[in-house]
C-alpha cells in the first residue's frame, strides 16, 4: 500500500522483482496470485482507466526511433487527450534537453530525460519510476530529486524503484524492500530506523582495555585493535552508565543508515536487524 | 478511436507504404506496358522453361501450354510473383509490428504505460493496416492504368473486372495480414514472427504449385490462400468472386480477432 502524497522507495537487488511488480501495476503482467490495484481500480482489468492518473518511466527506456522530443510530446498528448507541450517544454528547459533530437540519435541519458519529461508532463497523481537515475549524471540526479520532492510536496505520489540506497534514503518517506517477489518490509524510514538496534562504536585508549568482556546489552560484532563495532540491545542510558569512568577515547551511538538496514532486513528475511 | 494511437500507427507505416506502393505501382505499370508487347515471346520462353510455366499455371489456375491469350496476359499482371511479393511484404512487415515488433524493440512499455487498452492499440493498428492496404491497391491500379496508357497495344481491362481483381487481391492481403497479426501476438520477437508468416505463405504458394502435378496436393489446395485468388477466372467470367473474397476476408478477420484476444490476455515483458 502506497500512501497518497508520499515519496516511496522500492528497494531490492537485481532479480528481486521490482520491475515485475511495476509491470503488474501497469497491467503488462497478470498477477499469478493476489490482486494489484491503482486508485482502487484493478491493474489487470481496468488498467487503462487507472493509468489516466499515472506517469511511468520504464527501467530500460526505449522510444520509437523516428520520434523526437516534440513529436513525442504531441503524440503522448494526443493519446492522453491533453496538451503536454507547455509543461513538456518547461521541463525540457529545466532538464537541459534539446527536444529536436531524434530518439535514435539520443544518448541513454538524453532518452532518460525525455522519458522523465513524458512521464511528468501531465502532472500525474502517481508517478512510477523504475530506476530513474541510472543513466543520469549527478547534477541531473540532484535536479530530479528536487523535482520529485516538489511533486510530493504538492500532493503527488511518487513510487520509484532503485538499488541506490543513498538516493532512497535522501528522498523517501517510506520504503518497501522486496525479496524474491515478496515485500518483506514496508514502512516509513524513521519507523524502520526506530525498529532497528542502534549502532555503537567504541575506541579504547589501549589495546589491553579493548580485550575486556562487553556488557550483555552490547553485541560486539567486530573488534579491530582498540575499536569495537556492534549493536546496542539495551537503552543508551545503560550504555552511558557502563561507559562512565572507563578508559574510552572515542564513542558514538547512532541509528543505522539505510544501507545497514537493507542488508540486515535482507539477510533476516524481513526481521529487524 | 484514439487519435494519438492512429497517428502513431500511421507514423509507423507511412514510409513502408510509400515505398512498397511505389514499387507496386511501378511493377503494375511495367507489366501492363510490357506484357502485351512480349506476348508471343512469352509463349516461346515458357515452352523452354517448363518450371516457370508451371509456376505461372499455378498462379493463373489454368493450363497455359497452348500459349497466353489476352485474358491470360491481363491476369498475369495481377498474379506476377513481384506483385504478390510486394503485397505480402507489406502485410507481413506491418502486421508483425504490434505486439511482436513493439515488444522486440522495447517500446511496448512506454506505449502501454499510457492510458490505453490493448484492444485500442490493436484496433488502431488494424485501421491503419486496412487503410494502407487500400492505398497499396490504389497504387497498383494507378500504375496499371498508367502502363495501359503508355502502351499502344495496352491491356484493356474494363473497370469492372479490374475492380473485382483488385478487391480479390485486397482480400488476399487481409488474409495474409490477419495471419501475421495472430502470429505476432503470440511472439516477442519480430524476426521470428516474420519467419513464421513467411513459412505459412510460402507453404501456401508451394501447395498451389504442387497441385499442378501431384493429385494429393491438388486435393489439399483448398488450404492454400492462393486457391481463393483467381484473376483469370474473374476476367473470363466477369462475375464477382464472392465466395473467394468471403473466404479470404473471413479468414483474415477470424485470425485478426483471435490475435486480439491473445494480445489482450497475454503477459508482456521486454526483459
Amino acid at each position: 500500500m502506497v500512501r497518497e502524497g508520499a515519496l516511496s522507495g522500492f528497494l531490492g537487488p537485481n532479480g528481486a522483482g521490482k520491475t515485475t511488480t511495476i509491470r503488474v501495476l501497469l497491467g503488462l503482467l497478470r498477477p499469478t496470485s493476489g490482486r494489484a490495484s491503482l486508485f482502487g481500480l484493478d491493474c489487470w482489468r481496468r488498467s487503462h482507466r487507472a493509468k489516466v492518473e499515472v506517469g511511468y518511466l520504464p527501467g530500460d527506456l526505449r522510444l520509437h526511433p523516428w520520434m523526437d522530443g516534440r513529436q513525442a510530446l504531441r503524440l503522448f498528448g494526443a493519446i492522453r487527450h491533453r496538451d503536454l507541450m507547455v509543461e513538456g517544454r518547461r521541463l525540457a528547459e529545466e532538464f537541459n534537453l534539446d527536444l529536436r533530437v531524434k530518439a535514435r540519435q539520443m544518448s541513454r541519458g538524453m532518452r532518460q530525460k525525455l522519458g522523465l519529461i513524458l512521464a511528468m508532463a501531465h502532472r500525474p497523481r502517481l508517478l512510477i519510476l523504475d530506476e530513474p537515475t541510472t543513466a543520469l549524471d549527478p547534477l541531473m540526479q540532484e535536479q530530479l530529486h528536487g523535482h520529485l520532492r516538489e511533486l510530493a510536496a504538492a500532493g503527488h505520489t511518487v513510487f520509484f524503484s532503485s538499488h541506490t540506497l543513498s538516493e532512497v534514503e535522501q528522498l523517501c518517506d517510506r520504503v518497501a524492500i522486496v525479496r524474491e517477489g515478496r515485500v518483506i518490509v514496508d514502512a516509513g524510514l524513521d519507523e524502520l530506523r526506530g525498529r532497528s538496534r542502534r549502532e555503537v562504536m567504541i575506541r579504547w585508549k589501549g589495546v589491553v582495555q579493548a580485550e575486556q568482556v562487553p556488557p550483555p546489552f552490547l553485541e560486539v560484532r567486530r573488534r579491530d585493535g582498540q575499536t569495537w563495532s556492534g549493536l546496542l540491545a539495551g537503552s543508551p542510558e545503560d550504555l552511558l552508565q557502563w561507559a562512565a569512568g572507563r578508559p574510552i577515547e572515542d564513542f558514538s551511538v547512532g541509528r543505522p543508515d539505510l544501507d545497514t538496514l537493507f542488508r540486515g532486513y535482507y539477510r533476516q528475511g524481513g526481521q529487524a536487524p | 478511436m484514439n487519435r494519438g494511437l492512429l497517428a502513431k500507427s500511421l507514423r509507423d507505416v507511412w514510409f513502408l507504404t510509400l515505398l512498397l506502393g511505389a514499387g507496386l505501382g511501378l511493377a503494375e505499370a511495367l507489366l501492363a506496358r510490357a506484357l502485351p508487347r512480349v506476348q508471343e515471346q512469352i509463349g516461346e520462353i515458357l515452352s523452354q522453361l517448363v518450371f516457370v510455366q508451371r509456376i505461372l499455371q499455378a498462379l493463373l489456375g489454368t493450363n497455359i501450354s497452348g500459349g497466353l491469350g489476352p485474358e491470360m496476359i491481363g491476369a498475369l499482371a495481377w498474379v506476377h510473383p513481384v506483385v504478390l511479393a510486394l503485397v505480402w511484404a507489406h502485410a507481413i512487415a506491418y502486421c508483425t509490428l504490434v505486439p511482436a515488433g513493439e515488444v522486440d524493440r522495447g517500446t511496448i512499455d512506454m506505449l502501454l504505460g499510457l492510458p490505453v487498452s490493448r484492444w485500442q492499440v490493436y484496433v488502431a493498428g488494424a485501421v491503419v493496416w486496412l487503410a494502407a492496404g487500400v492505398v497499396l491497391m490504389l497504387a497498383a491500379v494507378i500504375g496499371h492504368l498508367i502502363g495501359c496508357r503508355l502502351s499502344a497495344e495496352g491491356l484493356r481491362l474494363d473497370p469492372r473486372p479490374l475492380t473485382m481483381v483488385v478487391v480479390n487481391l485486397f482480400s488476399l492481403y487481409v488474409a495474409v495480414g490477419g495471419l501475421a497479426w495472430l502470429i505476432s501476438t503470440m511472439s516477442d520477437r519480430r524476426g521470428r514472427s516474420v519467419g513464421w508468416v513467411l513459412a505459412f505463405v510460402l507453404a501456401s504458394f508451394l501447395l498451389n504449385f504442387l497441385g499442378q502435378f501431384w493429385p494429393l496436393a491438388d486435393r489439399l489446395s483448398f488450404l492454400s490462400l492462393l486457391h481463393y485468388y483467381n484473376p483469370l477466372s474473374i476476367i473470363r467470367s466477369g462475375r464477382w468472386p464472392v465466395g473467394d473474397i468471403l473466404v479470404l476476408l473471413g479468414l483474415g478477420s477470424v485470425l485478426w480477432t483471435v490475435g486480439g484476444f491473445v494480445f489482450a490476455r497475454r503477459d508482456l515483458s521486454t526483459l
